[in-house]
């Protein structure tokens, strides 16, 4: 049984890269970034080897496996379900026993290049250890409890968030977490970066963290080189604990799942709005039905409200250098990357309707109504957004001058992104996770192919707005009537863009919808 | 040629899809004249979800050609599209909308007016028997209720044709009588139907006209009798079709008798 669930598994991947070519590429790109990754790693372990002493291969090591443990603990809370090819549910129906259900799935989480990357520079340490006989056994040992340790912990996140995604709370609790890491994450960032000169530090930390369940298995082999036989073996025996809990913890979790396989929540209903809603406030054109479902889905779909409320947040996050005190500076990029970022976003808009696309193309709805209206809660966001945004910059470098040219950089990069967008959501629409049913699906090896059309979209609406910066950029440096030059620009050029763009997006569109549908099936 | 195109619901010629080396509907003609009720019947993957999708401007024919009421589908679109009303097989909805809404949705994406869309949506939803789940998320509403509202879409600018891919699937007795009774009083006032399905028997109930697909193609075409010639419209078809093979003694392990 658990040998079959690790071939599943592996016939799932390998399925999965026969479907198309973008799919095998991302696969080949990843496999070179994991040896990348891999050589400079396995190089510095080796160098470990032979550093003077063996202090600094205990903290180096402590430090980047905890990182290591860290990071695979907190990654499926980010990103959707990174590896659940497997999902849990499916197994509902079949009389698997829960005990080899655990053992199967666990074994199936190691194939796959994040697993076999941190698999090899587990045993790597090895030859970091081979400093006495002693160390160099049990470290072998210490790594396979540490790479089973960031399975288990990772599989426990991943059922534990889905187990959360199911309730409307939970959801939004989700959402909370994930907001405090990424923002937790950038003042570690910064904070660690200043105090990384204190030599101590780094050394205080691995003791502690070599204390956690992050660190406890990573810093084994450490207390044998020194001799301390004692500590390293109370050690092993906490690690062991940890993950023997962590597996108890998944087991639990696993049965909520495989008995209530599909439990989702009615609380969705639309409390107290009977009638129309959206549809009955905006005007009755087919452009104006467009952006009524497009507001509800923005309010309704927990996709849209996740990286909605990201996109909000990340501009803020600018803030944090101000009350850290290293300048503020930063805190006058505010409203341009929000414009930036909310133009820019609505570049794979059509992917997330998935096959519900049809609608449109079944009722014949011109490009025009298509594209004008899903660009409209982005706009209304942005309207609130950016004059604000830019007032706090304002106030907190006292530059009320600046307004100006802040706000034109933001409506600059809003509707040239609207423009750039516009045409890209009808060229290629890539995989994102499916609405509500089950989030964990976008396939492995999708997200390279992501990215190049992310970076395309990016660079294309940041060339697009480089005379717009250079002006802008002019009115911060002192020249204040340049501000007023550059928010007229914005206007003209933006709308100038954003027409185009339109444009040229609906005569795409109209050529092409039927041939956008099978994109959408195909990448569903 | 205008005479044909005009005197049929639904013409299609010679249309062919390939996927990559399989060839899903190899050049096949259909007429479906008008107001008739007619079944489209095949086993799995005969073809019948590619045909219906490319009458309907969903899916683009690599040839031929498709005609709704004397309106070509590919190059006329939006006057074809504006006499179809579609209820495709396994595609998403916009399930984060309310019934209502959804219904509205399809209305006002076709520019209609408002107070119509919401007269006609009420309508439609009391007759379907969906009037209590109004306000409920399509997302959260069960296999049959999801049909019954596609088909409320499909309705709501009053077709003259309608094209339903497997409208029966996954719905239960009471919910599919309901949709019977709504087909059967449509076609009855002079509108089209052409429906999939692979359940013979309610084919051979409802319709009066029946098409059988295997491989891209099809087998038989006529009234319903000239097609069962004598039998019952399953062994017609499990006849045309073949692939089926006596089980005989085979899987005696099956049999709780032989322990």
């Amino acid at each position: 049984m658990v040998a079959l669930i690790v071939g599943l598994k592996w016939q799932l991947l390998r399925n999965g890269l026969r479907r198309s070519t973008p799919q095998l590429v991302g696969l080949i790109i990843a496999v070179l970034y994991g040896m990348g990754v891999l050589v400079a790693a396995l190089s510095g372990l080796f160098a470990l080897r032979f550093s003077l002493p063996s202090d600094a291969a205990r903290t180096a090591i402590t430090l980047g496996g905890s990182a290591v443990v860290l990071g695979w603990a907190i990654l499926p809370i980010i990103a959707y379900g990174i590896d659940e090819t497997l999902d849990t549910a499916r197994f509902a129906t079949f009389a698997v026993p829960r005990r080899q259900l655990v053992l199967g799935l666990l074994l199936s989480s190691l194939v796959g290049v994040p697993a076999a990357v941190t698999a090899i520079l587990g045993l790597a340490t090895v030859i970091t250890w081979s400093r006495s006989l002693l160390s160099m056994a049990v470290a072998p040992v210490a790594a396979v409890v540490a790479v089973f340790t960031c399975v288990a912990l990772s599989r426990v996140t991943s059922a534990a968030s889905f187990a959360m995604s199911r309730r409307r709370r939970g959801k939004e609790a989700l959402l909370l977490m994930m907001l405090l890491l990424s923002l937790g994450f950038g003042a570690a960032t910064s904070s660690v970066m200043k105090q990384i000169s204190s030599p101590g530090l780094l050394q205080h930390l691995a003791d502690v963290l070599g204390w956690t369940p992050l660190g406890l298995a990573w810093a084994v082999p450490a207390d044998f080189a020194d001799g301390a036989i004692g500590a390293g073996l109370l050690r092993l025996a906490l690690a062991l604990v940890f993950l023997v809990a962590a597996l108890l913890a998944w087991d639990i979790l696993l049965r909520g799942a495989l008995e209530n396989p599909r439990a989702t929540d009615s609380g969705g209903s639309a409390n107290g709005n009977k009638g129309l809603g959206w549809f009955g406030r905006l005007p009755a054109t087919p452009t104006g039905a467009v952006a009524a479902r497009s507001i509800i889905s923005w309010r309704r779909d927990p996709r849209y409200v996740a990286s909605v409320v990201l996109m909000l947040l990340l501009p803020l996050g600018l803030l944090l250098p101000a009350f850290t005190g290293s300048g503020n500076v930063w805190t006058l990029a505010m409203a341009p990357a929000a414009g930036f970022m909310l133009g820019w976003s609505t570049h794979n808009d059509i992917a997330y309707d998935g096959t519900a696309f049809w609608g449109h193309v079944a009722t014949g709805v011109s490009g025009r109504a298509d594209r004008v209206g899903r660009l409209v809660p982005t706009a209304l966001t942005a309207a609130v957004l950016l004059p604000i945004y830019a007032a706090i910059s304002c106030a907190l470098t006292d530059r009320w001058s600046a307004w100006p040219a802040l706000f034109g950089m933001g409506l600059g990069f809003l509707l040239t992104g609207f423009g750039v967008a516009s045409v890209m959501s009808v060229l290629k629409p890539y995989p994102v996770p499916g609405p509500g049913e089950n989030p964990f699906g976008a396939p492995p090896g999708s997200s390279a192919l992501t990215m190049v059309i992310q970076a395309v979209a990016g660079t294309a609406v940041f060339v697009v707005n480089l005379p717009l910066l250079g002006v802008g950029m002019g009115a911060l440096l002192g020249q204040v009537w340049m501000g007023w030059l550059c928010l007229g620009m914005a206007v003209v050029f933006g709308s100038g863009t954003l027409a185009l763009g339109t444009r040229w997006g609906a005569r795409i569109y109209e050529r092409r919808s039927p041939e956008l549908l099978a994109d959408l099936s195909r990448i569903r | 040629m205008q005479t044909r195109g005009s005197s049929a619901a639904l013409s299609l010629r010679g249309l062919s899809k390939a996927y990559g080396p399989t060839l899903a509907v190899d050049r096949l003609d259909l007429d479906v004249p008008r107001g008739s009720f007619f079944g489209l019947v095949g086993p799995n993957g005969a073809g019948k979800t590619t045909t219906l999708s490319m009458a309907t401007g969903l899916l683009r024919p690599d040839a031929g050609t498709a005609h709704v009421l004397g309106h070509d589908v590919w190059s006329d679109t939006v006057r074809a599209k504006q006499l179809v009303g579609v209820l495709p097989d396994g595609l998403r909805l916009f399930d984060r909308l309310t019934g209502l809404q959804l219904i509205c949705y399809s209305g006002l994406l076709r520019g209609m007016d408002r107070t119509v869309v919401t007269d006609r949506a009420h309508e439609l939803l009391e007759a379907l028997g969906l009037a209590e789940a109004i306000g409920t998320l399509v997302v959260d509403y069960s296999a049959g209720m999801t049909k019954k509202i596609s088909l409320a879409c499909a309705l709501i600018h009053a077709p003259r044709l309608l094209v339903l891919d497997e409208p029966f699937e996954a719905v239960d007795p009471i919910s599919a009588t309901t949709i019977r009774q709504i087909l059967e009083g449509y076609a009855a006032s002079g509108g089209t139907v052409i429906l999939s399905s692979h359940v013979m028997d309610l084919v051979q109930r409802l319709c009066d006209r029946v098409a059988i697909v295997a491989a891209g193609q099809i087998r038989a075409e006529g009234t319903l009798d000239e097609v069962r010639s004598g039998m019952t419209l399953e062994e017609r078809f499990v006849d045309l079709v073949g692939g089926q093979t006596d089980v005989g003694e085979g899987l005696a392990w099956l049999r709780s008798s032989s322990d």
